[in-house]
């Protein structure tokens, strides 16, 4: 066989030699073209140099990247997972984060929707005690988050959001690039997050990215955004050597003032009906403890507002069930953590004149220790209604503790020892009648279908209670649960949404379990059938990133909240309610949530109508959980 | 004398009795889960009268202990949330009925019969 004049390799070898020379002239002072002799002297057709000459330079690969970086400064801050929707302005990170850093710590988590991604963060971020990443799409992304990242501003949960934005007019080519651009893509969150910036350099990027996550960390916490220049992060670094990152160093926490303590410990002691409320005060075990260890000493009630997990619900002096007849029998009342302190005094009434009541006495004393007040904001009005409290010290209530439980302490002597003691003994009584009476009332419309809230809570525990169990959410605020479960641990409850957005609760519970999945913890939620629709996403995200939670299906047919609010309104206008119906309830068709879960890979069962098939299939779904992998349970239940 | 007393007693109970038969009318306790069924009253109480959860509690209706006069009055013009019943939407004889409906549901059962309940 004759060979071929030209082989393989020495026609590269050509044809590289060309290249290089015809490169290296493209450096220089005249054109490529100019060069090249015609070879003929009639004109050349118009596309000859087209096709005889290479391409103008166009480097198409590198060796390093500003998102590498960025997966180097994550990885400092020992962010363990990402949370995303793909999107183009961020593919330079997305890339980066996958391959520079081997998809680990931080770990890219696919969720099918933005409010799914941040709403997943909030509830990781209340177990675990800090932020994981949330990277989203400028514009379009953002505005899916934003109801997510309105819910974790309400509820002081730090969220490290970052979003990908074409910065430079001049370098976006297609019209969706356009699109995805924005001069500030913030200010559309900017009411309701704690600070954003939009880094010029990687090094601005490093500094802004500590920056960033210790003030999302500090209280009063909240979510933080930083925009990233696509460029930024997909061209390459022009000196690795010269970009340094910032250590994450500590914060020390903001105390309460020390005469404003004592003078708080001293009202405490000498009060004959203290009372302690406790709203976000928990961020930590040591938050509920050191709760515990003030009721005890002063042996007075507490009241747990839930929304984080503050005081154990079976402790002789947990009061919640009895907010009211406490509240009005106080002559001092501590708050800790709580936002909303006139709600928390006062009866509001629903009427076409709205009224409102206090339920203190008078010359009630209140004091406040909350982080609230140091980072206001105007807009939203999540602040609730101004209440004059005689004392606000503003500092974080957790923190502060310690020096107030020492404080009480000292000012206690033996008569008040035992009086102290008597009130505990009358509250331990009174605590006590209460969960029996609870257990009576869960008797009633035990058999029943639709089945019971108390049925089914009693039947959840009773499976789960020997496990190391977190409820990582509880849609609607089912009662029985934080009447009947023995909630003594700080991750037995997360509290809740923070601002009512519905369509936190299942993406949050997900990200809770996600958290608790590594310390081996038994994730259950309650789901609203309302909340799930927001986001039925979240099912997916559970199945393709094997995160163990069950979600028991709380499935009354209806945004139910809302149909006895326009019952409320139809009875108002003397109308009847024969019509609130419409536009309130999710029926014709009914949902078939356990066909949907299991579309998505989620074991399933349901819909469940007779109170006896609950506990059996719980107990398949569980058997499923206890392995690893998510399941949902649909019950079909009374209305509330 | 402590007898005379005690007959005294016994009048007046009888008679406080007497009055409070007088103030319950007969209700058609089957006409009366339709109405409470029909006018919404379980989307806050729940359909076997086991109380519930609105901005604020839903009190249990099953059995109540309620005065029929108390419990009209509540229809009527309710304190809390609750909305208001008139006549035009809830006829006296509705509301006799449903009374009689919540006085028929079942009640409470002893807690030792349910063994999960006994395990907390």
């Amino acid at each position: 066989m004759k060979k071929p004049a030209i082989g393989r390799r020495g026609f590269l070898k050509g044809a590289g030699a060309v290249g290089a020379a015809l490169g290296a002239s493209a450096g220089g002072a005249k054109p490529v073209a100019a060069q090249v002799q015609p070879v003929s002297t009639t004109a050349p057709p118009p596309n000859q140099a087209a096709e005889t000459l290479p391409p103008a330079p166009d480097t198409q690969q590198q060796t390093s990247s500003g998102g590498d970086f960025m997966v180097d400064v994550l990885k400092m801050l020992k962010i363990e997972y990402i949370t995303q929707t793909p999107a183009n302005t961020f593919r330079g990170l997305h890339e980066a984060i996958v391959n520079h850093g081997g998809n680990k710590s931080p770990e890219l988590l696919s969720c099918t929707h933005e409010e799914i991604a941040v709403a997943m963060a909030h509830g990781y971020v209340k177990i675990e005690g800090k932020p994981l990443g949330v990277l989203v799409q400028s514009t379009v992304g953002l505005q899916h988050a934003a109801m997510a990242l309105y819910n974790a501003y309400c509820d002081q949960a730090p969220i490290y959001m970052m979003l990908g934005n074409s910065v430079d007019a001049s370098k976006r080519l297609f019209s969706f690039e356009w699109a995805h651009a924005a001069i500030d893509p913030a200010v559309i969150v900017r009411d309701y997050i704690k600070w954003d910036d939009q880094p010029g350099s990687l090094q601005h990027f490093a500094e802004s990215a500590v920056r960033a996550y210790q003030i999302a960390m500090t209280p009063p916490m909240g979510p933080v955004v930083l925009s990233l220049d696509s460029e930024m992060q997909e061209n390459p670094i022009p000196s690795r050597p010269a970009l340094s990152v910032p250590p994450l160093t500590r914060v020390a926490l903001p105390q309460g003032d020390s005469g404003a303590v004592a003078e708080t410990a001293n009202l405490l002691v000498k009060a004959e009906n203290p009372v302690i409320v406790a709203d976000r005060l928990a961020r930590t075990q040591a938050g509920m403890d050191r709760l515990v260890e003030l009721a005890e000493v002063l042996q007075c009630p507490v009241v747990d507002s839930g929304g984080r997990g503050n005081f154990p619900n079976r402790h002789p002096l947990c009061h919640s069930g009895r907010s009211g007849a406490v509240m009005a029998q106080a002559d001092v009342i501590l708050g800790l953590e709580v936002n909303d302190f006139f709600g928390t005094t006062h009866v509001l009434s629903d009427r076409i004149e709205r009224r409102t009541r206090s339920i203190t006495k008078p010359g009630v004393r209140t004091i406040n220790i909350s982080a609230g007040d140091l980072s206001p904001k105007g807009n939203n009005q999540e602040f609730q209604r101004y209440q004059a409290v005689d004392l606000t010290i503003a500092a974080d209530a957790e923190q502060t503790l310690p020096s107030l439980i020492e404080a009480v302490k000292r000012g206690v002597d033996a008569n008040r020892k035992s009086a102290f003691e008597a009130r505990g003994k009358r509250l331990a009584d009174t605590h006590h009648a209460m969960f029996e009476q609870w257990k009576s009332d869960c008797t009633l419309a035990w058999d029943v279908s639709p089945v019971s809230l108390g049925r089914l809570c009693a039947e959840l525990y009773e499976q789960i209670k020997n496990d190391d169990w977190s409820m990582v959410g509880n849609g609607i605020r089912v009662t029985w649960p934080r009447r009947m479960w023995n909630f003594d641990k700080h991750y037995r409850w997360i509290g809740s949404s923070g601002g009512a957005g519905v369509g936190y609760n299942a993406p949050a519970s997900l990200g809770a379990a996600l958290a608790n999945r590594k310390y081996g913890r038994l994730s259950v939620s309650i789901q609203g059938d309302g909340d799930l629709m927001f986001a039925p996403g979240t099912l997916w995200t559970a199945a393709h990133h094997q995160i163990p939670i069950l979600y028991v299906m709380h499935n009354n047919r209806a945004w139910h909240q809302e149909v006895m609010y326009v019952q409320a309104m139809c009875n108002r206008h003397g109308r009847g309610v024969e019509n609130a119906n419409i536009g309130t309830t999710i029926t014709d068709p009914n949902i078939d949530f356990a066909m949907m879960a299991k579309s998505m890979g989620v074991y399933a069962e349901g819909p469940i109508i007779n109170a006896k098939d609950v506990a059996p299939a719980l107990k398949r779904a569980l058997a499923v959980v206890r392995k690893g992998q998510p399941a949902l349970v649909d019950v079909v239940t009374e209305p509330r | 004398m402590r007898g005379l007393f005690r007959i005294a007693a016994l009048m007046v109970a009888a008679s406080a009795a007497s009055a409070w038969a007088q103030e319950v009318p007969k209700g058609d306790p089957a006409n009366g889960k339709k109405v409470y069924l029909a006018t919404g009253c379980y989307q806050c109480h729940g359909r076997f009268g086991q109380g519930g959860l609105m901005t604020g509690a839903a009190p249990i209706l099953a059995q109540t202990k309620m005065p029929y006069a108390g419990f009209k009055r509540q229809l009527r013009s309710p304190i809390n949330d609750m909305p208001p019943y008139p006549e035009n939407l809830l006829s006296e004889k509705e509301a006799a009925d449903i009374y009689a409906f919540l006085q028929g549901l079942p009640g409470r059962r002893p807690v030792k019969d349910i063994p999960i309940l006994n395990n907390y």
